[in-house]
């Protein structure tokens, strides 16, 4: 089977608060933040990982892993460490966060899949700095291909794969034919949630994304990793949404206290109007 | 900036292997290290792990099964496992350095063929037996001997102090040929070979300690590491870079120690402000942060300069000689900071103080650091 990953670099999500918003509220400031893989991109890869081999055997790939990014030349990083785990080549589209959008993302993306021709695009549910979820959708749509997404378990079948996904009251059990869009939710990576035909049922991952073995980081750098350039897959790159400003949300104001449970439910009826 | 010169991690290979070890360290390694320093034993599930990672083989050629990487790669390593289990990482040091490097670099093709999958693999756990009860410092006054006999030598001797002993499947053992020292490949199960029980000891002990005792064990000719009495040889060249490694190690220490007290400082009030704000706590915190930040650059300027051919016994005495008192000290510090809390084991501190201390001894003591950089200036002057 032969995967498309799309991944996205973000500011370091454990330190999400330490992001700035300058008085002039143009941007988003992230200075001063480590920049990471975006977790559900990370699952998505691992997902990806496990559908291409026999998990007894993980160093042999059944297939090809293609990883693909946008973003500028520090981008790469992200991409070797994607080689580093086991995708097999990676591909860079020259662009910077600022300048794109996830309508534009999924057209671009699109362009990407009439050349290499994927069985899946397997992709993360959302970024978690935008948490716009809306790449998968459209990249579906403009595909025309049958899309699951927050995928919490992929079994491969023969020409389609059975997509668990994780709903108020169970889980609702879809069969996409290939080819298809998944996206994926974080328990994707439990030992049990994803298993590819070569793998027995009985066999049983270590839970979490796999860590790039140290002789896989060596060779990552002998890995093909292309650039191209945004305006070769699409020839409309401008982006649908335009930002005008950012603000913070309001600081959260100290609390009360009550005297008694009398004023508490003055309070929840005069002030919260909960009551 | 990304482009500019990063001394920790010199290559993109570098930094991937560092960026993957702080999440195997977080999700793996960090979890299981309270509970082996209190049983007091090594995690070979978790030695296994680590092979299946590639880090048993760090220095070993791509060729052989190895990762191919250099000093600096086994020097981080060591110091990203100190962060969280420098139990465990002295385990990992006696197997990956002690036994594989040491191995490799004087065996033979039929040598590696026998023994290096198994040990890069974690199958076997492996040590070195060089210190003797008597003999610790002054290690070529070792008094195990080697004879010749039909098909190859008969140890007699015993070694002491010896970490894996007591749970090693094999070991590089040095022993007087000809009052020449020599090195051998003794494994568990050849006769006349036992460990008795371990060693109990005040930190460390997510690794064992113990004794090797060579009551006329016979060890086949084909066990003969390198030549006859060219031990000394593997020894010194070995040396270096274990020195290095145990100095990444205080490293490790250090750095956890001086983050965890720096979080407690900022978060802990005392006399109306948060403890960074007294004078008194400032100096520890501040030192802390100066003495680990001259270790890191030590650490990684000598790393550098360590390879299998070439020799820096002034470089990797220095680093470990500055280095371990680094992470006793910032240790100590953050246990003052701490207070009470500190001598307690919910911060973990108390458990990387009782491991800092093992680093001022083992693999050199700082005496013999001392006595090493003096003799060798000394040398440098009078030819």
């Amino acid at each position: 089977m032969k995967i498309l990953v799309p991944l996205k670099r973000v500011a370091d999500p454990d330190n999400a608060n330490k992001v700035k918003i300058p008085a002039s509220g143009e941007k988003i400031d992230t200075t001063g933040l480590e920049p990471k893989p975006n977790p559900f991109d990370e699952y998505a890869l691992e997902a990806a990982l496990r559908l291409t081999e026999n998990g007894q055997t993980p160093k042999v790939r059944a297939g090809e892993v293609i990883v693909v990014t946008f973003g500028p030349k520090e981008c790469d990083t992200t991409l070797r460490a994607a080689l580093a785990t086991g995708a097999d080549r990676a591909i860079r589209v020259d662009t910077t966060d600022d300048k794109l959008d996830g309508d534009l993302v999924a057209r671009a993306l699109k362009a990407i899949v009439d050349r290499e021709k994927p069985d899946v695009v397997v992709m993360g549910k959302q970024a978690v700095d935008g948490d716009s979820n809306q790449v998968a959708q459209l990249l579906a749509e403009y595909l025309d291909w049958p899309q699951a997404t927050f995928a919490a378990t992929v079994h491969e079948e023969d020409g389609a794969l059975l997509v668990g996904r994780e709903v108020d009251g169970g889980v609702i059990t879809l069969r996409v034919k290939l080819p298809a869009v998944v996206s994926v939710d974080l328990r994707i990576v439990a030992p049990t949630s994803v298993y590819s035909t070569k793998t027995a049922r009985t066999f049983k991952y270590n839970d979490g994304v796999r860590f790039a073995a140290l002789p896989a980081i060596m060779a990552a750098k002998k890995k093909p990793l292309v650039e191209l350039k945004l305006a070769d897959l699409t020839a409309d790159v401008a982006p649908k949404i335009v930002y005008n400003a950012f603000q913070a949300p309001p600081a959260r104001k100290a609390g009360i206290k009550v005297k008694d449970v009398a004023d508490l439910v003055l309070h929840l009826k005069d002030e919260a109007k909960v009551l | 900036m990304s482009d500019a010169f990063d001394l920790e991690n010199p290559t993109e290979e570098h930094r991937l292997l560092r960026n993957t070890l702080r999440d195997f360290v977080r999700q793996v390694v960090e979890p299981q290290a309270d509970e082996h320093d209190r049983s007091g034993v090594m995690n070979k599930a978790l030695l296994k792990r680590v092979g299946d990672l590639g880090l048993l083989g760090v220095t070993i050629p791509a060729d052989d099964g190895g990762a191919g990487m250099d000093a600096v790669a086994a020097a981080l390593v060591h110091h990203e496992l100190s962060k969280s289990d420098p139990g465990f990482a002295l385990a990992y040091l006696a197997h990956a350095m002690l036994f594989v490097n040491n191995f490799y670099w004087a065996s033979n093709a039929d040598q590696r063929e026998r023994y290096l999958h198994k040990v890069l693999s974690g199958e076997w756990v492996g040590g070195m037996g060089m210190t003797e009860p008597g003999t610790g410092t002054d290690v070529l006054a070792m008094k195990t001997t080697a004879r010749r006999v039909d098909g190859g030598y008969v140890l007699r001797g015993h070694k002491a102090l010896i970490t894996n002993a007591p749970d090693g499947d094999v070991f590089i053992v040095y022993a007087r040929l000809d009052d020449q020292v020599t090195t051998f490949v003794v494994e568990r199960g050849f006769k006349g070979f036992s460990t008795p029980d371990k060693t109990r000891k005040m930190g460390m002990r997510a690794s064992m300690l113990g004794e090797l005792v060579f009551d006329d064990c016979f060890v086949p000719s084909a066990n003969l590491l390198g030549h006859e009495g060219k031990g000394v040889g593997n020894m010194m060249r070995n040396l270096e870079i274990e020195r290095l490694t145990l100095a990444a190690m205080s490293l490790g220490i250090a750095d956890r120690c001086l983050e965890v007290m720096v979080k407690y400082a900022v978060e802990r009030q005392s006399f109306g402000k948060p403890l960074v704000e007294h004078g008194q706590i400032q100096r520890y915190i501040a030192e802390s942060y100066a003495k680990t930040e001259a270790a890191r650059a030590l650490v990684y300027t000598v790393a550098r300069k360590v390879s299998p051919d070439t020799r820096n016994r002034l470089g990797t005495d220095a680093s470990k000689l500055f280095a371990a008192p680094v992470g006793k000290e910032v240790a100590d510090a953050a246990m003052q900071v701490l207070g009470g809390w500190g001598y307690c084991d919910e911060y973990k501190i108390e458990r990387f103080y009782r491991d800092a201390k093992l680093l001022e001894i083992g693999g050199g003591t700082l005496e013999s650091h001392q006595k090493n950089i003096t003799k060798e200036l000394a040398r440098l002057v009078s030819g």
